[in-house]
């Protein structure tokens, strides 16, 4: 429409008067020019792929006379456009520009231009195997033009100059050679310039209402000026008092510096905050599996028991929520039904799940684990049980003799059994009335008795067999034959030996008698010297405790007053120190250090253990262990501190007995849960260096009855071997 | 690998043999699928032996107990290879033949006389059964637990049922009696003490007499071996050890039983004393007939020592780790020296004189019990040994087989401990805990 209305305009132009077109001539020209310009600008567009021959051959001559005529003037611009003819006007009689006549009717537009051929805009191919191409306005079949073979056409390219620019229309189905037009706008389009060669992206622009004269200075109404330009609002000045009432009231503060609330709602994922990490991007679902695809292959498919039992179980026991599905193709495959659900899942368990990140520590457990020697680099130690020699009731108390060969073990029907470490032959038997509290061997190594402690009393007896050296000396040393000068003040501790006459192997060759209602004897602790030895009762108020002196065949209390229950005594291997072990009201719990020739307290210990079983010092001295009823075990070590180095809970119930060997680097812990462990305690002289403490074996041999496990556990002296006594009645002796 | 699926298999097979049933050395293609039934009865065929005979398959120093597929599988053995296989004769398993309880533990067996077993036991006695079970004479002959008791050969000795026997003991002396059996002549068998062996200070562990019956040698607690000769001296070699007072009345209790005056042991001192253990000595022994100047023996320092009985010096020390040493036996061509130690070994050592500078002190093998060993027989064959142990399981072990005993036998119900075997004359006696059983096995070929 647009092309029409200019047109239109054109037209207009053209039927000005002429002396006006005279007047502007030039500027006319270039308006004219322009005019035409767009008209075959215009048809060029439309008309390129069907082309009237008759004006193309037209427009050819036309082009190549212009050529001709304006080479000089204009050899680039192509005037392709209706020729302006100047003709010598018969009236005038001057030269005139005669335009060729355009009609103003719907044919001017070159898309409704006739072509003969009728058949519409149509793929040209249906007509490939016709010999027509169309038809005519009339119907009338148009017959295909001959069109020449290969060489024909080969040969007109060589021949005819035009052919080069020709091109084929389909409607005619022959070679149309190109207009000027055509060939003109490729060029520019080529070029990348204005395909119309007319425009003028430069003109000058024409002032309509500026500069000079041209200026609007009559109002276009005559309208008086309404009131409201020149008298002050009323309303402005309400509201402007009611502002001044206010900031006078102070209800508005003028000045105020302004507030920054944070906004009431604010985008929480805009920023990330400083304190915590970012959002963590939700999980994604998981990618769909072979079952889950519409032919999925035929291993997927479930089974009918599969598909019913899938069907009985709960939607919620289900192992998948679907039943894989076999389709032919993708478009049999029904609508989703579950949808709405998967979605809704899908949500709440993004909403429900809390998205944490956890620092998680990339540890390997293993690389915890203190790196420890190999237990078999640490051979010997007992491994298995050897023997088992067994007793009426509990084997409460055993001894083992100072050169490792012999074992007495003592239970709880007053029979003490001596035996041989390696054949577990008992060679003697003794028996006392009521229970045997603990049983000791003297550690001499020139005299070979032991220590028997039954109710209220100590028994020293000689074992048989001895080499009369031995026995003389043993004999000697237990019943003199001078007695030491009796001491003044009278103790309530009896030393009493039966005479010679009356005495045999059978009984105990010297007794001491301890104060009345003492108590059984739970513990012998002798000193190395094997001189003074000193015994702990479970009875009596002060008189727990006694260290008798063999020598001199006395006894004597250490202690005058002692707050609470003394359970354990030591003496130190190497200094004249002495451990006790002692309790308070069940709660405090202590081992308490002292010199006894200064008779000074040295340190007191804190194990930290509710009640306090059994205890062994290191043969070094620096070092001691105490075990616990309440299952654990405190290893001190006494140069270093009070409290302890290491805290051991190894075994499920209360520990028993402890035993450091005195020559292998071993120590071993009964309890009662029926086992026996073996540790491997190596300490270095280097006082740097810290005690390695290996688990080494669990001996399980022991049957726990009335809860009781292993009682006392006693190591050979030269041997890795260990004895020891269980309240099944057992004594087991473990070898390495 | 099936024996079932193998049966078309087979693999070629060299049998080699120091039987006195060689077969020529020719290959044999064997099924793999065949057991040691099927080779023995093989073996039977290709002998055409009248009287068919058990054979045992050594294969590589294994006893074959499976197929020969599953032993080839086992052994990762490609059966295209050429199997060597030695055959022996193989032992029946032994058979209970009496069990003779005693009223206290046995400590020491010996069936060398024939036609009786004597026991020693940790009561002090010492007892004598014949092969009808029989209490054929019971002596008290220590106070103590009697630890070893062994009998002196007598070679041209007079009076057939007249014996010397060697027992050692708790109560720190060895002794030597005389034992009279009974006869028709005299029907109640008689023993006399005729020596008291006083040299230790400690509980005699063990005691042995040379082939030729000339000297004893003990061993004790106290790291000390005697070497006595058998004789008996006219006169008191040792003074008696002063008496207090307290030990008179036990002395007179002691010897109240026996009529002490005219017949009163004679105390002998050793005619040497062999030092260098460190420990105590649990064993010692004399060498084969042959090398009776040599003496083994084991102690609890995890040493087994060599001496040159007449010089009395120990010639030479195979020193292990950690095993304190129970029993030590010699085999039957005396290069091998057993010992069993508390670790649950026994261990072989050779104690051929030539093979200590080359091999050193290392050991040849060992046997793998379940329970400590405590002793050793060993036969007259080289290869077979008999190891009593804790379990009171005794087991028969052939030393070309090391892996796991030939067979074993259970002596007594329960876990009773074995404390001594003695061999002789295809009979076991299995003294221990349960006091004496005797069992049939292996025919011993030299008597």
């Amino acid at each position: 429409m647009a092309l029409n209305s200019k047109k239109r305009k054109q037209n207009d132009h053209e039927e000005l008067p002429p002396s006006f077109d005279e007047a502007v001539n030039m500027e006319m020209l270039s308006d004219e020019e322009g005019g035409v310009d767009i008209e075959s600008d215009n048809g060029d567009l439309d008309d390129f792929p069907e082309l009237d021959p008759d004006s193309d051959e037209n427009d050819d001559e036309e082009y190549e006379s212009e050529d001709e005529e304006e080479e000089e003037s204009d050899s680039e611009q192509l005037h392709i456009f209706p020729k302006v003819k100047t003709v010598v006007s018969d009236i005038t009689g001057q030269e005139k520009r005669v335009y060729p006549e355009i009609e103003p009717d719907y044919d001017s537009d070159s898309s409704t231009e006739d072509t003969p051929n009728r058949v519409g805009d149509i793929p040209m191919h249906w007509y490939d195997d016709l010999p027509h191409v169309g038809y005519d306005m009339d119907g009338k079949r148009i017959l295909k033009p001959a069109r020449g073979d290969e060489l024909d056409r080969f040969l007109e390219t060589v021949e005819d100059p035009t052919s080069w620019t020709s091109a084929f229309d389909k409607t005619a189905q022959a070679d149309k050679p190109l207009t000027a037009e055509e060939l003109d706008l490729i060029r520019r389009l080529y070029a990348n310039e204005v395909p119309d060669a007319e425009y003028d992206p430069y003109e000058p622009t024409t002032e309509w209402f500026t500069g000079k004269g041209k200026k609007e200075v009559m109002p276009l109404s005559a309208a008086p000026e309404p009131k409201r330009r020149w008298v002050p609002s009323k309303w402005e000045h309400k509201k402007v008092m009611k502002i001044v009432r206010a900031i006078r009231q102070g209800r508005i503060l003028p000045n105020k510096t302004k507030v920054t609330s944070t906004p009431q709602f604010y985008s929480i994922w805009g920023e990330s905050s400083s304190s915590h990490a970012p959002p963590l991007p939700a999980p994604k679902p998981p990618l769909p599996t072979n079952s889950e695809s519409y032919n999925p292959p035929e291993e997927y498919l479930p089974t009918e028991e599969e598909k019913k039992q899938w069907e009985e179980t709960d939607p919620e026991d289900r192992e998948r929520d679907y039943l894989p599905e076999k389709y032919s193709a993708l478009r049999l495959v029904p609508g989703y039904g579950r949808f709405i659900k998967d979605r809704f899942n899908r949500q709440l368990d993004l909403y429900m799940a809390p998205r944490v990140q956890r620092v998680k520590l990339n540890i390997d457990p293993n690389s915890l684990i203190p790196k420890l020697p190999s237990p078999n680099s640490l051979k010997p130690f007992p491994t298995y049980k050897s023997l088992q020699v067994p007793h009426a009731s509990m084997a409460r108390c055993i001894s083992v003799s100072p050169d490792g060969a012999w074992v007495v073990s003592g239970d709880e029907t007053g029979v003490i059994a001596l035996w041989e470490v390696n054949v577990g032959k008992a060679v003697k038997k003794w028996k006392f009335n009521g229970k045997i509290g603990t049983v000791e061997w003297c550690p001499r190594a020139d005299v070979s008795y032991f220590v028997v402690g039954t109710e209220d009393m100590l028994h020293f007896i000689i074992p048989p067999n001895l080499p009369p050296t031995v026995l003389q000396l043993s004999q000697s040393i237990l019943a003199p034959s001078t007695l030491p000068p009796v001491p003044e003040t009278p103790s309530p501790v009896k030393w009493s030996t039966p005479s010679s006459t009356v005495w045999t192997d059978d009984t105990a060759i010297l007794t001491i008698q301890l104060p009345s209602s003492s108590g059984l004897p739970v513990q012998i602790a002798w000193h190395r010297r094997g001189d003074y030895l000193a015994s702990v009762s479970t009875g009596g108020s002060q008189g727990a405790v006694w260290i008798h002196q063999i020598s001199r065949r006395h006894s004597q209390a250490p202690f005058k007053k002692v707050r609470g229950k003394v359970q354990l005594v030591l003496f130190h291997p190497i200094k004249p120190c002495f451990f006790v072990a002692a309790s308070f009201f069940l709660t405090q719990q202590y081992v308490r250090m002292y010199n006894l020739s200064e008779q000074k307290l040295l340190k007191t210990l804190q194990p930290g253990i509710k009640w306090i079983s059994s205890m062994d010092v290191h043969p070094s001295g620096d070092h001691l262990i105490v075990g616990g009823y309440d299952r654990k075990l405190c290893w001190f070590d006494l140069e270093l501190s009070d409290k302890p180095y290491k805290v051991l809970r190894y075994h499920t119930r209360a520990i028993r007995s402890l035993q450091f060997h005195p020559t292998y680097p071993l120590f071993a812990s009964s309890s009662d849960d029926g086992a026996i462990q073996i540790f491997h305690s190596r300490i270095y002289n280097d006082l740097m260096t810290d005690p390695l403490i290996v688990p080494l074996k669990i001996l399980r041999g022991h049957e726990v009855t009335k809860g009781l496990g292993v009682l006392q556990v006693k190591w050979c002296s030269r041997h890795p071997w260990l004895v020891s006594g269980g309240a099944d009645g057992a004594v087991n002796v473990w070898c390495s | 690998m099936a024996s079932g699926s193998t049966v078309g298999l087979s693999c070629s097979v060299v049998f080699t043999t120091h039987t006195q049933y060689p077969l020529p050395s020719q290959k044999f293609m064997i099924p793999t699928s065949w057991k040691r039934f099927h080779l023995s009865q093989l073996i039977n065929k290709a002998l055409s032996l009248t009287k068919p005979i058990p054979f045992d398959f050594l294969v590589k120093g294994d006893l074959l107990r499976t197929s020969l597929g599953d032993w080839c599988a086992e052994n990762d053995f490609s059966e295209e290879e050429t199997l060597e296989i030695e055959y022996i004769e193989s032992i029946m398993p032994p058979q209970k033949m009496s069990d003779i309880p005693h009223e206290d533990w046995v400590s020491s067996v010996s069936c060398k006389l024939a036609g009786y077993f004597l026991t020693a036991s940790y009561d002090g006695y010492i007892r004598g059964f014949d092969y009808s079970q029989k209490l054929t004479f019971s002596a008290l002959a220590h106070a103590a637990p009697i630890t070893s008791l062994c009998v002196i050969p007598t070679h041209g000795h007079e009076d057939e049922l007249s014996y010397t026997i060697a027992t050692s003991s708790h109560d720190l002396t060895a002794q030597i009696t005389r034992l009279s059996l009974s006869s028709e002549s005299e029907p109640k068998s008689e023993t006399q003490t005729l020596a008291k062996l006083h040299l230790h200070t400690a509980p005699v562990s063990s005691i042995a007499a040379d082939p030729s019956g000339n000297h004893l040698l003990t061993s004790s607690w106290d790291t000390l071996i005697g070497l006595w000769d058998t004789t008996v001296p006219l006169t008191d070699e040792v003074p008696e050890a002063p008496i207090n007072d307290r030990e008179k009345k036990k002395r007179r209790k002691l010897n109240g039983g026996t009529n002490d005056s005219a017949e009163k042991a004679k105390r002998k001192a050793p005619t040497m004393v062999l030092k260098s253990h460190t420990a105590r000595v649990s064993r010692v022994v004399f060498g084969n007939s042959g090398s009776e100047n040599t003496a083994y023996s084991c102690g609890f320092d995890s040493t087994v020592r060599v001496w040159d009985v007449e010089s009395g010096v120990c010639t030479h020390t195979i020193t292990s780790s950690e095993k304190p040493f129970l029993d030590i036996a010699l085999n039957a061509d005396g290069h091998t020296a057993l010992a069993a130690s508390t670790d649950r070994t026994v261990t072989l050592y050779d104690v051929r004189q030539g093979s200590f500078s080359t091999s050193g002190t290392t050991s040849s093998g060992s046997l793998l019990h379940a329970a400590m060993p405590s002793c050793l027989a060993t036969g007259s064959t080289p290869h077979q040994v008999f190891s009593g142990a804790y379990d009171g399981v005794v087991r028969l072990w052939d030393l070309r087989s090391l892996k796991s005993a030939v067979t074993s036998f259970k002596a007594w119900e329960g876990r009773k401990k074995v404390l001594s075997i003695d061999w002789m004359r295809g009979m076991v006696g299995v003294g221990g805990e349960g006091g004496l059983e005797v069992w049939k096995a292996i025919e011993d070929l030299h008597s």
